[in-house]
């Protein structure tokens, strides 16, 4: 907006100085600000503060103490287990939810009809509680009656003595399958608008010189889908990073720490007690997306 | 494109394949909870349509029947023991309040802030776009413990007073949805062309009276999208209502406590799922037009 325009009095309250009327954005953005302030900023601080101090059990005392929490975090195998854990599934859910996101957005990405249902009904995974999602998994995935583990019995991908969830090696691939899910249906949204926006006339070139469809999808819908492919993937990356609720419900963190990862640790380190090690872990976590997000950001030129 | 009718049929039977896979955990879902317990806990085959079905679990989650009620009805007395902790109504009603309270303070305190984003300029717009969005890419679990200790400071938790308990988590869904909803409203009002503004205000207008009785009425589609969007993520968080209060159980967190260690009543637990995702199927399929834009804080549109 011009500057002359909110530089004008406020016709009727030029008793109040400007910076207090509608002219002016202080007003406006003051109810964000103090809300952010109060539960995002300070809080984030506070939790600095608290992994500066260590945990005294006996006298149930915090004392300042700023390195121990930090030296012990590098110290600590379940740290850098967590850590493992929570890149590996990040990793592998973008890559599976990103490819089949994309196969189901081209194979729905037609005006024919019954399509918009089917786009429709693809959307409804998105809103049902992630804690429920977890639950209806661990139901399908009972070692005993679960309906999919009797499935994966049947054509022998799995043995009934190694239960999916029970299991160190199959256990993150069990809560990996509620989280895709879940959000696969995110991608195809996101993959079919994009699908949506691309221009007609260069396919249209494509064909006359008698491109074939694959030819077509790698050298023309994927390039001028990364814009797109880039925002998911970071939105996307971002949510899987703090994974909690499939972890917390299907395996809280187990067998062993098979499934911890960093967030899951950080809650069982707070149920312990121990709030300042509590602190220290979800410091780490918030670093590590500031960090990733970044690179992945300039790497990628992705602005939201 | 010239496709063969064989071509059509097989995409559209692999089109339905792949919705019918992604279908059918919910399904599975709402069959188990009207499953009486001897078809959920089946072990010498899946139960699929061989079964008589039964609304005793929605009884005991939605209406708070009791154990003997059941025993009356079904003739059964299997797992004779209290219910009274599947009875939902009150888990419900939590639910309701912290979800449609924060929904309605984000969405003030958001629509506010994204005119001022929108329309204004200041030397400041872009570092505060950027905190907003830094907001939302922060992980809960990096302000869980901190938060823990201010709302035991302020007795919003660890007390008996509900309305306190509902005050804290409104006020941190609020924090939550904050971004989503700043972006997303931040979008829709910058579809509305200023010189709608200017003119107001060339006609002497304040700042207020343009964006109350023009612009705001002009992004009524997009104020309901945001506050559908805000509601479904308060209503299925987990983590927040987890650590910040124990005097409400919000449904996510209700529905976990019915796995015990002597086992998991499913039947109940897919009641009540069952009954808590029905709210956010109607919204989004309100919603459709603006969901895109909405999961991806408004910067892809549809």
């Amino acid at each position: 907006m011009t500057a002359a325009v909110y530089d004008a009095p406020a016709p009727g309250r030029a008793w109040l100085p400007r910076w207090f009327t509608s002219e002016h954005p202080l007003p406006w953005l003051l109810p964000a600000t103090a809300l952010m302030v109060v539960f995002g900023i300070y809080p984030a601080l506070y939790a600095i503060w608290l992994s500066l101090h260590k945990r005294n059990p006996v006298l149930r005392k915090d004392v300042w103490n700023p390195s121990a929490n930090w030296l012990k975090a590098l110290a600590d195998e379940r740290v850098w287990n967590a850590l493992y854990n929570t890149f590996l599934y990040t990793g592998l859910a973008l890559v599976i939810q990103l490819s089949l996101g994309l196969a189901i957005a081209l194979l729905l990405d037609t005006d024919r009809r019954g399509y918009g249902l089917l786009r429709a009904l693809m959307t409804l995974p998105l809103v049902v509680p992630p804690a429920v999602t977890a639950m209806m998994f661990l139901l399908m995935l009972d070692g005993s009656f679960g309906v999919l583990s009797r499935s994966l019995y049947a054509l022998g991908l799995l043995s009934p003595q190694y239960p999916i969830l029970a299991t160190s090696s199959t256990a993150l691939g069990g809560v990996l399958l509620a989280d895709i899910w879940q959000w696969t249906p995110f991608m195809v949204l996101i993959m079919l608008a994009g699908l949506r926006s691309l221009p007609k006339e260069p396919f249209e070139a494509a064909a006359i010189d008698g491109a074939s469809a694959t030819q077509a999808f790698f050298r023309l819908t994927l390039p001028m889908m990364s814009k797109v492919i880039a925002i998911a993937v970071l939105i996307r990356g971002i949510d899987l990073f703090r994974i909690f609720d499939y972890v917390k419900v299907m395996t809280d963190s187990g067998p062993g720490t098979a499934t911890e990862t960093l967030t899951s640790y950080a809650g069982r380190i707070y149920f312990n007690g121990d709030f300042p090690y509590a602190s220290t872990i979800s410091v780490i976590t918030l670093a590590v997306v500031i960090i990733v997000s970044t690179i992945f950001m300039k790497a990628f030129r992705v602005r939201l | 494109m010239e496709q063969s009718v064989l071509h059509r049929t097989l995409r559209d039977i692999a089109a339905v394949l792949v919705v019918a896979i992604f279908m059918f955990p919910l399904f599975w879902w709402a069959l188990t909870s009207i499953k009486p317990m001897y078809a959920i806990f089946n072990k010498d085959h899946v139960v699929v349509f061989d079964f008589v079905p039964t609304l005793i679990n929605y009884a005991v989650v939605l209406l708070g029947w009791s154990r003997a009620e059941i025993a009356i009805e079904s003739g059964s007395t299997f797992g004779v023991g209290g219910t009274s902790s599947y009875d939902s109504r009150q888990t419900i009603l939590d639910s309701i309040i912290v979800s449609v309270g924060s929904t309605a303070l984000t969405m003030v305190v958001a629509v506010l802030a994204a005119y001022a984003l929108s329309r204004m300029t200041f030397r400041t717009r872009t570092g505060f776009l950027n905190w907003v969005l830094g907001q939302r890419f922060m992980p809960p679990i990096a302000i869980i413990v901190p938060l823990v200790l201010m709302y035991k400071a302020a007795g919003m938790r660890d007390t008996d007073n509900l309305f306190m308990g509902y005050v804290g988590l409104i006020l941190i869904y609020a924090l939550m949805n904050l971004p989503i909803a700043v972006l997303l409203m931040k979008s829709f009002f910058d579809d509305v062309p200023k010189d709608v503004d200017e003119a107001a205000m060339i006609d002497g207008a304040t700042r207020w009276q343009t964006f109350r009785r023009i612009v705001l009425p002009m992004v009524r589609g997009g104020i309901a999208a945001a506050a559908v969007l805000c509601f479904i993520f308060a209503w299925t968080e987990f983590l927040l209502s987890l650590f910040l209060t124990t005097i409400i159980r919000t449904v996510p967190v209700k529905i976990t406590t019915f796995v015990t260690s002597t086992g998991s009543e499913w039947g109940f637990i897919s009641a009540l799922g069952t009954a808590a995702v029905i709210p956010g199927f109607i919204f989004i399929l309100l919603v459709q037009r603006h969901l895109v834009r909405g999961l991806t804080l408004g910067s892809l549109k549809e």
